[in-house]
């Protein structure tokens, strides 16, 4: 364990590759373009992504630098998190004020239930979509899916397909969706501040980045109810779950079925319409 | 624990390094007056980490690092003025790009379970993040329309 972090502080390949990176995308800046009335905002650290991505697969990066580069997001996150921290405090008062907000908009993550089980079901998945649609798929959320149903289960293939999908492309996907709903819909942009927060670090971090970029006179105001929110979402977010959010996707997933069921009952040939 | 608490810092340090640069060229904020910030940061984060060890509760690290960020920024709290002043010199978004440029470098190695999502999959996926993110908005909003607070 001490030697792989001596190993992760002298991988200086990386280290530089991380550090050329973030200068060439800072240098080039954020760009905005309009889709309709809405803004997609391209932000430094999406190029850092994508340009990071790239170099994956091109012999500067090995194995061994994508292993080394795990820890140094997780340190990075808390840096950010004691930024948020910071920005927090002497906001304390304005946050407290916000506090009923913040803490229903919580139950807002059960949004994914009713938008995403529907689409699951109509796109022929069966008990895969109770893995897939009951929240986020952020890791506490993986281990109490896979404790419940077992690793090799339809839920836990569900599951992970969702937080595979999340760790490759969750913060770019929030990162763009936030900016552009938060100009294309008459809600607030404090609203999706709390959004942001659905409980991982650099997806909050890109959600209200982009919030950031399109509205910089909010910008303390942002970062605070962001953090709190994703604070609250870090420490709440996994109870919600075990007890409103697979409950409540177990029930309604059962009632589209039946429903299902019946439907291809009355259509005369049932059984094999998802083959 | 005392060599843990060195190389956690000196990762930080290294980190920290890149988002002062980024800094520095994105925000033209110069290093000289970003470092006091940074160090603050580090040193949260390192408490942080510390208590996740020493402390037989099991909370992250981050719930602490959090809690200590806000505490020592709270206006009554001994000080305070200088940590907010030096740390407002940390852009965050100065803060995030290191993080998601070492995220993509990282990322590589899920590729190719990615690759084996089948497209209904990402459909579904792209739903999840949706529900969630437009769920949590609309309730916040309401929320605060009734409260008067937007």
């Amino acid at each position: 364990m001490k030697n792989e972090k001596t190993e992760i502080l002298k991988d200086w390949r990386l280290h530089v590759i991380a550090l050329i990176l973030v200068g060439i995308t800072e240098a080039v800046g954020q760009f905005s373009f309009k889709v309709g009335s809405g803004v997609i905002l391209l932000l430094p650290m999406l190029y850092a992504f994508f340009m990071g991505l790239g170099l994956y697969f091109s012999p500067l990066v090995k194995e061994k630098q994508a292993k080394n580069a795990e820890p140094l997001i997780i340190l990075g996150v808390t840096l950010l998190i004691a930024k948020i921290g910071v920005t927090i405090g002497p906001q304390i008062e304005a946050l407290i004020a916000a506090g009923p907000a913040l803490l229903l908009q919580e139950l807002g993550n059960l949004g994914t239930i009713f938008f995403a089980l529907p689409i699951a079901v109509l796109l022929g998945f069966k008990r895969e979509s109770i893995g897939m649609t009951h929240s986020v798929a952020r890791e506490p959320n993986v281990g109490l899916i896979m404790n419940k149903f077992g690793f090799d289960s339809p839920e836990g293939r569900g599951v992970m397909a969702i937080y595979i999908f999340g760790t490759v492309f969750g913060a770019v996907f929030l990162g763009l969706i936030s900016g552009f709903l938060a100009t294309i819909t008459p809600l607030h942009p404090l609203s999706f501040a709390m959004a942001s927060g659905v409980g991982s670090g650099s997806m909050m971090a890109a959600a209200s980045g982009s919030l950031i970029g399109l509205f910089p006179e909010l910008e303390s105001q942002i970062v605070a109810f962001a953090g709190a929110s994703n604070l609250i979402s870090l420490s709440t977010g996994l109870y919600v779950s075990i007890f409103i959010g697979l409950p409540l996707t177990e029930k309604l997933y059962s009632i589209m079925m039946r429903r299902k069921e019946k439907k291809a009952a009355g259509a005369g040939k049932g059984g094999d319409m998802n083959v | 624990m005392f060599k843990n608490i060195i190389e956690w810092f000196l990762i930080l340090l290294v980190f920290g390094l890149s988002a002062i640069v980024g800094n520095w060229v994105g925000y033209d904020v110069v290093p000289s007056a970003a470092i006091p910030g940074m160090l603050v940061l580090i040193l949260i984060s390192v408490v942080g980490l510390v208590l996740e060890k020493v402390v037989p509760v099991n909370i992250p690290s981050v719930g602490y690092i959090g809690l200590i960020g806000i505490l020592i920024s709270i206006p009554w709290f001994p000080g305070s003025e200088y940590v907010v002043r030096w740390t407002s010199e940390i852009n965050i978004l100065a803060l995030a790009t290191p993080i998601l440029a070492y995220a993509g470098i990282s990322i590589g190695k899920n590729w190719a379970d990615f690759s084996k999502l089948g497209w209904r999959s990402i459909i579904v996926a792209i739903f999840v993040f949706f529900g969630t993110f437009i769920g949590s908005a609309v309730i916040a909003e309401i929320i605060l329309r009734m409260q008067g607070i937007i």
